[in-house]
């Protein structure tokens, strides 16, 4: 099934038709060059291009400021260097060396990410500069006892290299190779992108705990973004060193970084095409300003202050003619808007009838706390909770601010482990899970401050659902196997079917909207719609109504009792407005201060002494 | 062992005078960082200016590398003005690169200060050339006064000025945030901008504010490190900045005396690395120290973990 705006096989011509008219400018493009100065930048920018491409994976894709990278680059050009010279008499075929210095950078990746992993933002930032450091060093001290790296004066005269029999040596035959290699590397990064795992790493990217409560393996997602950058740096790293016949140290170190950092940044983080410009102007734009001599790396901070300033979203943000203009579903040709209805009927054709049914053994028993508490330092925000949750009921949770309402759920989903207790569902002890294993259990969540993905359009909000019921590797996705193919056509039906669910609020031409643009009634409702699109059976939901007006209440109150009543989900839900509780709930449970104080249906609740105390205080005694 | 032990105090010494400038140009990345959650790239560049404008005042002030006044009125005037033009140059850094970002990405405004510091380093390599300027010290402080020695440790008077003015710095800078109504109107920014804008600051001016305190740290720093190892060079900004922030970080970011503490610690762990490794690889053990600790407590020794709230 597909999205009903894109055609299959009209798409697929015009993309071999961009992809011949690319490779026809970049077979002319070294014969172009007027001399072998500009030849040689053209190769440069090729390599840069590849870097870029590498570090927006890491960067990009998944948010990560590696400040490492450069070295991964080092780490593949060294490889090449010991590997096919006389440094220690190895000459392997360069077709052979540059998939073991990928390998060695991806291994010294996982290595980096996995001693990282719990950092954030500026101290993972600190520690890769670290890294980044040491290896500087090592590099530029290994001459001694023993020469491994040359020390400052590096490593030169490396054997010239061979493809399938042809002789690369001339400089156009180099152009050649480099710009191959980043055509190839763009194509599996576009195919990274539109995968499960282009959304995971743009859901950590977003919201990283977000992105673990709907199901995402964040650690491992974040290391594969490490590692997959660190592969493209090393192969480029081997690539570079033999096109320079030559590695130092200074090829390796910061400056070099920042200028591929800036590449990524101005091109807009994770925006592929716009990279590639990005990469494009910075190495064109130092030569045109060398006529201003000494100024120009003055200028050149200059206009990086001022484009920032100017284009914060890099300079290919919200440029018309380049981003693609979006077609509106609620539109015809005419630019005249369809009738809603027809627009609901036809989302409904689109996916046809959809399946969520969960199975209804209705009454026994599928989520258990038992004996739960939970402290954080001196305080006890829940105190020896048992709570039986039987299948297909709707149970709410009421009570008081800071009753330890939020807390249960974050229990539950694994965001924070009980002190005490133990927590099971259907039979099988689920405490101590992390929250994507708990999700993968079947019990999704959604959030009291909503946690979208804001800047992802609506669908991917709800595709990230999926990442947890779909496998596709890097293999898969990268040649396209039929295992990919599978996972993504599943995913977009899934996600399709589940917003369906809501009518044109987050159908049609919404498909495409970003989340933040959203109402805020919407926004509650994609939440919900993510957490069903997780094919989760039991659902947490944490004020689903908050800040929605008395109308939408009831839709959404009305909603919530369908989806129960036709599909058969489990709900538990926290709330604060009280005919919502009192319409849909099969049972009510009361906290305070972190203990239940009541349990029952909703008359026996409203009537019991403890609950009227906890919301309205004691009566005052007449003297 | 023995040899280890005699080294020790020695050793102590230089890593407290290192380990005191790494703190005030720690300071300068952990204020910033506490108000406006950015990495200033630039700092670096701001301590290589405050280095540069030491050495001017000296250089003007003297004759044939004979100072023409008082050495402690040189000195002061050294240190007091190489302050006000470093404040200068992060004020304008702020009002014209990093003010017009308060709303963007971080990842922008972190490209942004990149600019500045690529910008501020060649216009330093344009009007100052790549030599390095050499501080003459030795007509500066008479020579009897020059070296100290206690046992077999042997102080420099440049060491002792620069652990007291050191000190002094920091000792007067938390007396302002903790007893000043400007200070509490940055602890409060620091907190919750925001929140603090509601409540009445303004919080532009407290945030010029923290620059120009940062920046005249940063500055004092240059013209210390420039009196104690008497030269300077356009590319010095890189590594002290990569080293204050690396003290800033391993003290917990944002946390004040979580710099004083970070700066200290690491001047003293460099200093001690001379002693068991090679001179070649004391930034090697600076920086493993650095990924141990952050390994261990994710926040830095004094940052507070914050939970956060679902």
């Amino acid at each position: 099934m597909v999205p009903p705006s894109s055609h299959p096989v009209q798409d697929r011509k015009k993309q071999l038709a961009t992809w011949a008219a690319v490779g026809l400018v970049l077979a002319a493009a070294p014969h172009l060059m007027p001399d072998s100065y500009w030849l040689r930048i053209y190769s440069m920018t090729g390599i840069y291009i590849l870097l870029a491409m590498g570090l927006n994976v890491v960067a990009g894709f998944a948010g990560l400021l590696d400040l490492a990278y450069v070295a991964f680059f080092g780490i593949g050009g060294y490889t090449f260097a010991l590997l096919s010279s006389d440094q220690f008499g190895i000459h392997l075929p360069f077709l052979l060396v540059v998939p073991v210095s990928a390998l060695i950078a991806t291994g010294f990746g996982f290595a980096l990410g996995s001693t990282t992993v719990r950092l954030k933002g500026d101290y993972l930032a600190i520690v890769t500069l670290a890294f980044a450091q040491i290896f500087k060093l090592l590099l530029l001290n290994l001459d001694r006892p023993i020469n491994i790296t040359g020390g400052v004066n590096g490593i030169y005269n490396f054997d010239p290299i061979r493809i399938f029999g042809f002789k690369i040596a001339s400089p156009i035959a180099y152009s050649y190779l480099i710009w191959i290699s980043a055509l190839m590397v763009v194509a599996a990064c576009f195919r990274l992108k539109r995968s499960r795992y282009g959304r995971g790493w743009e859901a950590i990217r977003e919201d990283e705990l977000a992105a673990e409560a709907m199901g995402i393996n964040t650690t491992w997602m974040k290391l594969a973004a490490f590692a997959g950058g660190a592969c493209i740096a090393g192969g480029t790293g081997s690539l570079f060193a033999s096109f320079q016949d030559s590695v130092f140290p200074n090829s390796f170190d910061f400056p070099q970084l920042v200028i591929i950092y800036c590449m990524v940044i101005l091109g807009g983080l994770g925006n592929i095409a716009g990279v590639i410009l990005g990469a494009v102007v910075l190495s064109i734009l130092p030569e045109f300003l060398r006529e201003y001599g000494a100024y120009r790396m003055m200028l050149f901070g200059l206009i990086l202050i001022v484009l920032m300033a100017l284009r914060p979203e890099g300079i290919m943000g919200e440029i018309g003619f380049l981003t693609r203009r979006k077609k509106r579903a609620d539109r015809d040709e005419t630019g005249v808007l369809k009738a809603s209805t027809e627009l609901y009927y036809s989302g409904n054709r689109a996916s046809g009838r959809p399946d969520l049914t969960r199975y209804k053994n209705r009454g026994e028993t599928i989520l258990r706390l038992q004996h739960v508490s939970r402290h954080f330092g001196g305080i006890s925000a829940l105190n020896d909770l048992s709570i039986d949750v039987k299948q297909g009921e709707i149970l709410s949770i009421i009570g008081p601010n800071g009753a330890g309402k939020s807390t249960v759920f974050n229990l539950i989903s694994g965001v924070y482990p009980p002190s005490k207790g133990r927590i099971s569902f259907k039979g099988k002890t689920i405490t101590g899970l992390k929250p994507h294993q708990v999700v993968k259990a079947g019990i999704a969540r959604t959030f009291q401050n909503l946690r979208l993905f804001n800047q992802m359009s609506v669908l991917d909000n709800a595709k990230v659902g999926q990442f947890c019921r779909t496998a596709s590797g890097p293999f898969s996705i990268l040649f396209h196997l039929p295992r990919y193919r599978q996972d993504e056509d599943g995913t977009t039906a899934k996600a399709m079917q589940v917003l369906n669910l809501f009518g044109t609020r987050l159908t049609g031409y919404r498909f495409d909207q970003q989340a933040k643009d959203l109402s805020y009634a919407n926004r509650r409702r994609l939440e919900i719609a993510r957490a069903l699109s997780t094919d989760a059976e039991v659902l947490l939901l944490d004020e689903p109504s908050a800040g929605m007006n008395p109308q939408e209440t009831l839709e959404i109150t009305g909603f919530i009792k369908n989806i129960r009543d036709t599909f058969g989900y489990t709900i538990v839900l926290i709330e604060h407005k009280l005919n919502v509780v009192r319409t849909i709930s099969d049972r009510v449970i009361v906290l305070d201060y972190g203990m239940k104080i009541a349990e029952g249906s909703y008359e026996t609740v409203a009537k019991n002494e403890k609950v009227i105390e906890a919301y309205l205080g004691r009566k005052q005694r007449s003297h | 062992m023995d040899i280890y032990l005699q080294q020790l105090p020695q050793q102590l010494i230089n890593g407290l005078t290192l380990g005191g400038v790494y703190a005030l140009i720690a300071i300068g990345y952990t204020m910033v960082y506490g108000i406006l959650g950015m990495l200033n790239f630039a700092h670096g560049e701001i301590y290589m200016i405050g280095g540069f404008t030491g050495w001017w005042v000296l250089h003007l002030l003297s004759r044939n590398n004979i100072p023409v006044m008082n050495a402690a009125l040189v000195i002061s005037l050294m240190i007091i003005i190489a302050m006000g033009v470093s404040a200068l140059v992060g004020l304008l850094s702020e009002r014209f690169a990093y003010r017009p970002l308060r709303k963007a990405p971080r990842m922008n405004l972190l490209l942004s200060a990149l600019g500045v510091s690529i910008f501020l380093q060649n216009a330093v390599l344009t009007f100052q050339g790549a030599k390095t300027r050499v501080f003459h010290v030795s007509s500066l402080i008479p020579e009897s006064f020059r070296i100290f020695h206690i046992g077999n440790v042997v102080i420099s008077f440049a060491r002792v000025l620069v652990i007291f003015i050191t000190f002094l710095l920091m000792a007067l800078l938390t007396v302002l945030v903790k007893k000043t109504k400007a200070g509490k109107a940055m602890r409060a920014t620091a907190q919750d901008l925001e929140a603090a804008t509601f409540m009445g600051i303004d919080v532009d001016r407290i945030i010029v504010l923290v620059f120009v305190i940062g920046s005249a740290l940063g500055g004092a720093a240059g013209t210390l490190v420039g009196l104690l190892f008497t030269q300077v060079d356009y590319y010095v900004g890189f590594q002290a900045g990569l080293k204050g922030f690396t003290a800033a970080v391993l003290g917990g970011i944002g946390s004040i005396p979580g710099a004083m503490l970070g700066g200290l610690m690491l001047g003293l762990a460099e200093s001690l690395a001379v002693t068991f490794f090679p001179t070649a690889y004391k930034d090697v053990a600076a920086f493993l120290i650095l990924i141990a600790i952050l390994i261990f407590r994710p926040s830095g020794l004094l940052g507070e973990k914050v939970p956060e709230k679902v």
